[in-house]
Order: structure tokens, then sequence, then C-alpha cells
């Protein structure tokens, strides 16, 4: 991944600007950040095709079994689907605990930085994935990660385990279900025969219209 | 034959792969292949059995996975999968027609978490977790112990020492490098054989990640650095997706060809990993099974490593940033003992940023627990910091508390010529491996002459031989002292270090700074008589890096000792030098509060400093400081100002409030502070950005925080506000899991300290759920806490 690739607004939105024009000075630090998290970061994903049964609620693949109303939903119609994982490895939390402790104002901006480069890796990753599909004229649903909606939080276990994900990208679960390393995705995506291409992304999907850091639009 | 008695003799094979196999046995996505050690033992007999026939010495059973962290929640023990592992590729060996005996090796992989301070697993738990499995393994009957497929050095010393502590079993380490030579952890290839090296472990090498075509290089880079056998297992190309599964490309064939360039570059075990088959593995048998392993060169180098990177002492004189030390420091005694780690991080920040090379670390103080100080301290320093350390202390205790929970490879300051010194030193730097400083005094004292010394340097080296320890781990302190008490003793300080360097052959240290104690202007003295010691052969001075003329001295000694090439290094520090200066005085002008406002750090420490030559600190305080402050608060609260521009600010107000402390610590007066806040992240939670956010604003407004991390039980939390009676607790949270600790955390606080006051922030928190949980107020924000501390507490 490139510098250019990611959004300075995005890095702004998440700092909380809004529609607010940031300063020089912070315009730079979160130019500096970017810069520094792509030297040092690797990023690394990983993902499997599985044929599932949506009924009611209830999405069923493999042995899991995950009662969703919103996930449902999202994979209406849908008969595979893919789990999906994305780190950008322990790097930025290394630079994140540094610069927590020498110079906060650099720490806030650097955990927003590296939020939006994950975000666009993963979007990047989709458009891959989206690619080999279209060879067979299969179309990719948005991702949708375990704590949207009603998809509970507990079903990072099985992402995780499925995808072996602490041997083949290091991505790894604490007890209570947090990903480490923090700058890390999850996420299930629907595998469509049908083009309803789909372009909202994680923020617009979240039902909690009420949060600060809302996309705009 | 044991295993360790082949080795060298002729070349030995591993298996390869076993995962896609039992895939093809019928082993689904997400089951654990571990079971299958005693639900379908056959499939794993017949699998070790191919391998042994294809050509295999020896075979690791199937117990990747086999700890008690990943497995849990099964009809069966660890020791049972374990044994039953151990049996079956036993089994396989007696039933394989071979005429060589198969040797069976407990396998070890990783837990499959993160160690703190990256993840939430300590290393005493997955110490105990691979203890568990060593014990089982050797109990079993397994003739060796291969540790593999880390892809963090942290985690692969707590599964190493677990071996060697607790088995008499041979121990062999291959970790997992990506294509430029790093683990996932960061550390780069020379560190982490630096490490295992300092370990004793008896192989090591390298696993998974990457195809034999790419291990090649590295492979190379593996042995230059090495001074022990080395093993390579790549997998069998590099991993491709197809139709969403992971496939191999590399055949029998190729992969054996290009493991014989690997083998001919001196590799002494070689095999597979992932996607390998016994078809690969019977390729590289026949070919390489009749060459003769390399001879192993040893490599004479002093080496120390963090967990990121390695230096070498000797090639270049190195710089040791002594300031980490409370020794004739008001400031830095004030900070240990207010546990403000903050200032000692800072301390060696700017050390690493002046040029040191290694930082020393001494946190001795006659009314602190030293243990944990220096535990603590070094811990948050490897956090921030990744120089390699220098674990500086007398007390025994703390010094193997430190080894042991050092990442990397530690210098050891200091064992001395007294027997008790070495009896109780040496042990600790054979078993956790480290460069160890001795210094030349015993019994009798300090010798006052360069011979004296020398004879004393000699007894170390001798003895510490005589424990294992190689001479090329021993850096000799010849000692420097005050010549203003003796005029001769920085010449013979020069001779000894002469004398250890020509006739011992070991690499020198030196205390610089004490030549010039109780001189005027020690820095003059002090600088000259650097260059004069590395002149006379100093390897590592421990040195001020933050004093100009000490790096003025190392510089230009570097230059005219050709060893800057171009004299690049001198270029870059000092061409161009009297522009900065311009710089630095450019915005002079600007008044504190502006500095603050504006998040002018270096500017508002320097108004600060000149303000305090004629007004007093309070003064400063409450006239510029906090209206500043409150300023950037009032527009943060209006939206006219953003997070990191109120940090900036804050920052800065702390580079002028650390003037102040300086100022007044130099007048014997101590800064008071409000009242005591505990801040913590609740158990389970292991992002604190939050609350340190938090943490800054609150010790701007000169509050007294205590505070406790992240991932902090309900307990721990309950125990502080008693024992400190502290009436006001932040408590953080970023995720809904987590909401239940904090909780459970307000629900004994009430209960304990009815008194207590708690404000709540965080991701997912609202005011209703605040309400919910039982919290006194919610925190919208970092300000929001600030206002409601001053209305709890004033």
């Amino acid at each position: 991944m490139q510098w250019k690739d990611v959004s300075q607004k995005e890095v702004l939105r998440y700092l909380g600007y809004g529609r607010q024009e940031a300063d020089e000075a912070v315009k730079n630090l979160v130019s500096e950040c970017i810069g520094e998290i792509l030297n040092q970061c690797h990023c690394k994903h990983v993902y499997k095709r599985f044929h599932c049964t949506i009924e009611q609620h209830s999405i069923m693949f493999e042995n899991v079994v995950i009662e969703s109303k919103n996930l449902s939903k999202n994979l209406s119609e849908c008969e595979q689907m893919i789990l999906f994982a994305a780190t950008l490895g322990p790097q930025p939390d290394i630079l994140l605990k540094k610069y927590s402790r020498l110079d906060m104002s650099k720490a806030v901006v650097m955990q927003a930085a590296a939020a939006a480069i994950i975000e666009e890796y993963c979007d990047q990753c989709q458009k891959q994935i989206e690619k080999e599909l279209e060879q067979e004229q299969l179309y990719l649903r948005p991702r949708f990660s375990p704590g949207y909606g009603d998809f509970q939080l507990k079903h990072q276990k099985d992402m995780i385990l499925l995808l072996d994900c602490p041997r083949k990208i290091g991505l790894t679960l604490t007890d209570s279900l947090l990903l480490a390393p923090s700058k890390s995705v999850t996420a299930v995506m629907g595998i469509s025969k049908k083009n309803k291409h789909c372009h909202i992304k994680g923020c617009e999907a979240c039902e909690n219209r009420n949060c600060t850091f809302r996309r705009d639009g | 034959m044991s295993i360790l008695e082949l080795l060298g003799k002729r070349m030995i094979f591993f298996d390869g792969g076993t995962g896609t196999l039992l895939q093809e046995k019928g082993l689904k996505a997400g089951e654990l292949p571990e079971i299958w050690n005693i639900e379908n033992k056959q499939a794993l007999i017949e699998i070790h059995k191919n391998y042994f026939e294809a050509g295999s010495d020896i075979v690791l059973t199937n117990t990747f996975g086999a700890n008690r962290i990943k497995l849990h929640d099964i009809p069966y023990t660890i020791e049972e999968i374990i044994t039953a592992a151990v049996k079956n590729a036993k089994t396989a060996s007696e039933e394989a027609h071979c005429e060589q005996k198969g040797y069976v090796a407990l396998d070890i992989g990783p837990t499959g978490k993160l160690l703190q301070p990256l993840g939430d697993l300590s290393f005493e738990d997955a110490y105990s977790a691979f203890q568990e499995m060593a014990v089982a393994g050797e109990k079993a009957g397994a003739d060796c112990i291969v540790i593999e497929t880390m892809s963090d050095i942290y985690e692969a010393k707590a599964a190493v020492l677990a071996a060697k502590e607790n088995t008499k079993l041979p121990v062999f380490v291959t970790i997992v490098f990506d294509e430029k030579g790093k683990l996932l952890t960061g550390s780069d290839i020379a560190s982490a054989v630096t490490i295992l090296e300092g370990l004793g472990v008896d192989a090591l090498g390298m696993n998974c990640g990457l195809g034999p075509h790419q291990m090649l290089a590295l492979a190379e880079e593996v042995l230059q650095n090495c001074s022990i056998p080395v093993i390579i297992k790549p997998n069998a190309g590099l991993p491709r997706n197809e139709n969403g599964k992971t496939v191999f490309d590399v055949l029998p064939k190729e992969f054996a060809l290009a493991m014989e360039k690997i083998v001919d570059k001196g590799a002494w075990m070689v095999g597979g990993c992932c996607g390998t088959t016994p078809g690969h593995i019977k390729a590289l048998y026949e070919q390489c099974k009749n060459k003769k392993p390399l001879p192993i060169v040893p490599k004479n180098k002093t080496m120390i490593a963090s967990y990121t990177h390695a230096v070498e002492i000797g090639k270049a004189p190195i710089i040791i940033g002594e300031r980490i030390n409370p020794t004739g420091k008001t400031r830095f005694k004030q900070a240990l003992r207010e546990k403000d780690l903050d200032y000692i991080l800072r301390e060696g920040f700017a050390q690493q940023q002046k040029g040191a090379h290694v930082l020393d670390v001494n946190v001795g103080l006659p009314d602190i627990d030293e243990t944990e100080m220096l535990v603590h301290v070094m811990k948050e320093l490897q956090s921030v910091i990744d120089l390699p350390l220098q674990i500086d202390t007398s007390n025994t205790e703390a010094m193997e508390k430190a080894l042991r929970l050092y990442n990397g490879k530690a210098m050891i300051n200091s064992v001395n010529g007294k027997q008790e010194s070495m009896q109780a030193i040496f042990p600790l730097v054979k078993k956790y491996g480290g460069v160890v400083v001795g210094l030349t005094l015993d019994e009798e004292g300090i010798p006052p002459t360069a011979e004296g010394r020398f004879l004393v340097a000699e007894k170390i080296v001798n003895t510490a031989e005589s424990y294992g320890i190689l001479r090329k781990d021993i850096v000799i302190d010849v000692l420097a002292m005050t010549i203003s008490s003796d005029q001769q003793s920085a010449l013979e300080t020069l001779k000894a270090l002469q004398l250890v360097k020509q006739k011992l052959h070991v690499k020198t240290i030196l205390g610089v700074s004490n030549i010039s104690f109780g001189l005027p202007q020690r820095e003059t003295i002090t600088a000259n008589f650097y260059t004069m010691a590395m002149q006379n052969g100093l390897d590592a001075g421990i040195i001020n890096p933050n004093a100009d003329s000490m790096m003025r001295s190392y510089y230009a000694y570097r230059a005219l000792a050709g060893l800057d090439e171009n004299c690049m290094d001198y270029i870059q520090h000092y061409g161009g030098q009297s522009e900065t200066t311009v710089s630095a005085t450019s915005n002079s002008d600007i008044s504190l509060g502006t500095a603050i406002e504006k998040g002018l750090k270096e500017r508002a420490k320097q108004a600060a400093e000149e303000k305090l030559q004629n007004t007093e600190p309070l003064t400063i305080i409450n006239e510029e400081l906090i209206p500043a402050l409150d300023h950037v608060g009032k527009g943060f609260e209006k939206g006219s100002i953003f997070l990191p521009q109120l940090l900036m600010s804050a920052e800065a107000a702390k580079a002028a409030f650390e003037a102040i402390k300086v100022h007044m610590g130099k007048q014997g007066s101590v800064q008071t502070k409000k009242d005591k806040i505990i801040l913590a992240t609740v158990k389970g939670d292991i992002h604190d950005i939050g609350k340190n956010i938090v943490k800054v604003l609150l010790e701007n407004y000169s509050y007294d925080v205590v505070d406790l991390g992240k991932d902090v039980p309900p307990e721990s939390i309950v125990e502080t506000a008693l024992s400190q009676n502290i009436n006001l607790v932040g408590l953080s949270a970023l995720m809904t899991t987590t909401v239940t600790s904090m909780e459970e955390t307000i629900r004994q606080l009430k209960k304990q300290k009815p008194d207590c006051k708690i404000v709540v922030g965080g991701a997912v928190l609202t005011q209703e759920y605040a309400d919910m949980i039982g919290a006194d107020h919610y925190a919208k924000d970092a300000m929001a806490t600030v206002y409601y501390a001053q209305q709890i507490l004033g």
C-alpha cells in the first residue's frame, strides 16, 4: 500500500474534524503519521470461501451457527460467503504505545491514521477478491464484522479459528475478544450471483446513527 | 546414539508438513488436529511412518498447538494428548522399514496469543503452558524438543526456558522470517540468532513463511551470524490462493535442488514445512544424503540484542547512555519515588535521539523495592524504545528477574573479581545469555596499578570460562577513577585497557565520567579522556549522550580513526549546525501562554525557564499556564479546537511544567499537587489511548494521577482506592465485552468505598449505558473528566 492511497480527509474525520478545516500543523502531523506507519507495518490478510445456508436469522456454515438479523439480511440470497481477516501487524501498536508516552498529540493522530490505513487495506483486498469472483460471475457483498449490529463479538473466535489467523497472519484474540494486534479487521462478505453493486462500507452500514465519527452523506 | 552426537557427522533430515496430509485424511477446517492423536491415531502413525521411510531422521509429534492456552474444553488433558502423540511417532519409528534409528521430537508451536505488551498473555503464563508440554514430552519418551514456527522471539524465549529448565532434552528452535528477514514482532536475523544462542539452544534456524528459493539468502545470513548447527525447513513455495484454498507450487525435485544450495552453504539439518510431503522429503534425502556437513566456524563477535536488532561491541566504539541512574540526580530520584515512568522513558528516548546504542538501567534507591522497580522500568522501556539495555544492579535477585523477563540478550552490569560475586552472577549469564561487565576489583579492593587490574581481569575471564561462558561474552571494565585525587589514575586506566585487550583478547568498557569527579568544567576533562580511552582500545563508553562535548569526541574520534566512511556521520551531525541555532531563537518573542495555545513544546519550555528567573513558579502556573489551558479547553468544548491541537497544547504545558519542576527541585522545594485520581482501563481491555489522553490533561491541571495501566482487575483498583484513600476513579472501556468488567469494578468500589466517585468513558459508552452500570458520571470526552474532577475535588 502506498501513501497516496490513504485519504487524509478520512484520518481527519476520525479525529473529529467533520467538515472543519484542520490547520497546517495538524495536516503535517497526519502526513507524517501515515508515512511512519506505512514505513513500518506489514499488512497481511487471509480469506476462505464457505458454503452457507441462511434460514430466518440464522447463518450456518461448517460447524458454525450465527444468529444475527443484520448479518442474515446482509447475506440474503447468498449461497456462499467469504471469511476475511486483515491486520497491519504489531508495529502500529508499538508506535502508538511509544507516542502515548512521548507525545500524546502524535499518538491520537497515529491512532486515526492507522484506522484509516487498515480500512483502506481492507478495501484493496476486497477489490482483489471481487476481481477473482467476477471471472465466475459472482459478486461480493459489503464486509460485515463481528460487533456490527447484532452480529455478536463472540464469533471472533470462529473467525480466528477457521482462518487459522495466528499462524497465517499473526492475528490473535485476547480473552475478552479483542483483536491483537489492534489494527486488524475480521469480516464476513456474502457472495452473490446478482450484481447488486453495493458500495456501502462499514461506517454507513452501522446502526449507531449518533456516533461522533459517522461519515457524512 | 543421541541425536546431538549425530550432528555434524552427516546430514540430518526432518519431516515435512502434516496439515495438508491430515486434511486429505478428512480433517476439517477449524477442527483441532491434536485430538487426532487419540481419536484417529492410525492416520498419524501412517504419516509419521511415510516420513521415516522417505528418509527423515526426526519426525515432529502432532502437538503443534497442544498447549493449554489453545486447547481447552476438550475431553483430554494436555498430558494425554502429548503422551499419545509421542507414542504414535514411536510406533511409526518401530514399524517403518528403515535402517537408521528414527528420532521423535516433541513439537512445540506458538500459543496462538500475543504476549504482553502487544497482547494479553503474560510471559509467565506462556512459560507454564510450554513447561507442561515439555515435561509431558520428556516423560513420554521424546528424544528432543523442537520449538517451531515462532514469530515472536519473546515467546520463543519463554518456550526455551521452559524446555531447558524442566527437561534434559536437546532443544532446537526454528522461527519464521518474512522476505525482509524480519520476525512478525520486528526482530531481525542477527538479533534472533544472538538471543537464541545466548539462551543456549542446541540448534536454531527457520521454518514456514517462505519457500526454499526465498529462504536461500536468509539462510546465508543466519549462517553468517550463527556458531551452532542451523536448521532450514521451508514451505513448498509461497502460498497461493486458488478458489479460496491455499496451494503450494514447488514440486519435490525442484524443492530438493533448491535445498541442496542451502545445504552447500552450511545448513546441517533440513526438512520441510507447509505443503511439503513425504515425496519432497524423499527427493531432498536422495539429493543431499551423501553431503558432508560443512564445519561450523565460531563467530567471535561480542553481541547484545534488543528484540528488534543486535549491537556488536568491538567493531567500532559504541555509546552506552548513563542517564537512567538516580545517583546524584534529585529529579530522577523524585521520579522513581513517584513512579513517574514517563520521566524515565523520556530520559531514555532523549539518549536514543542523541545517538546512544545501549541504555544502562539503574533504579537502585535504598527506600524502594528494586526488583519490582527494575522489572517495571525495563518492561516499560522495552515497550517504547528498541535499544538493547544494560541491566545495572548489585542486587542479584533483581538481576535474575530482569534477565529472565528481558526481551533480548542484555548487558549485565556487573560482576567483579570477588568469589561471591562470580558465584552469584556467572550462573545467570550462562542461563539467560548476556554480555557480562567484569569490574577489575576483588576482595582486596581496586588494585592501584594497571598490572594489578589486569590480574583481576584474568581471574574473572578464567572463572567465567569454567562456567562455560565464552570470552566473547565478557567485557572488562578496568575502572576510571578521578584524577583529582590521584594524578596517575588516568594513565593507569589507559594502560590497563591496552593490557586486557592485548593479553586477554576481551572487549572493554568504562564508566568514563568518573575521571573528572571533583574538578571544575568536568566535561572538558571527561571528553578528552574519552578520546584517549578510545585510542587505547575502549569498545564501549558509558557516557552522557546529552553532553555535546562527549558526542563531539565520539564523532571526531570515529572520523579520525578511519571508522566513519567519508566522515559522513561527522558531517551529518555537525555540517550546517549554525543554521539550527538561528531557527531555535526565531520565535523567542512568543509568550508562554501563546506557546501553549499554539502547542509549541520547545518554546513553552524555554519561555517558562525565562520567566522563572524573575517570577514565582506558582504565579507562572496560575497566571499563564492555567489560563492558556482553560482557553484551549473552552475552544475544544465549543468545537473550534480539535483533539490533536488540544493535546499539542497539553504537551507544551507539560514541557513548561517540567521546567518548573526542575527549577523547584534545585531550590529544594516540590510542587504541591492536588488530590489523587485513579485512572485505569478495565480488565480485559488492552486499548489505553483514551485513558492516556485523560491522564495528560488531568496532570496539566496538577492532579496527582495514579495510573494503574490497562487490563486492570477490579480488585487492584479497589485496593488502591482504599490504601491511598482516593475519592475519584476514572475508568475506561472500549468494547461492549469489557463494559461488563467496568460494571463489576463499579460494583466492588461502591461496596467497599462508598464515598468514592466514579467517572467513566470510552468508545461504546453513552450516558444511558453509564447510568445503567451505576457510574456517577459519564465523560463524553477528555476535557469532560477534567471538569468533573474540578467539580468533585476542586
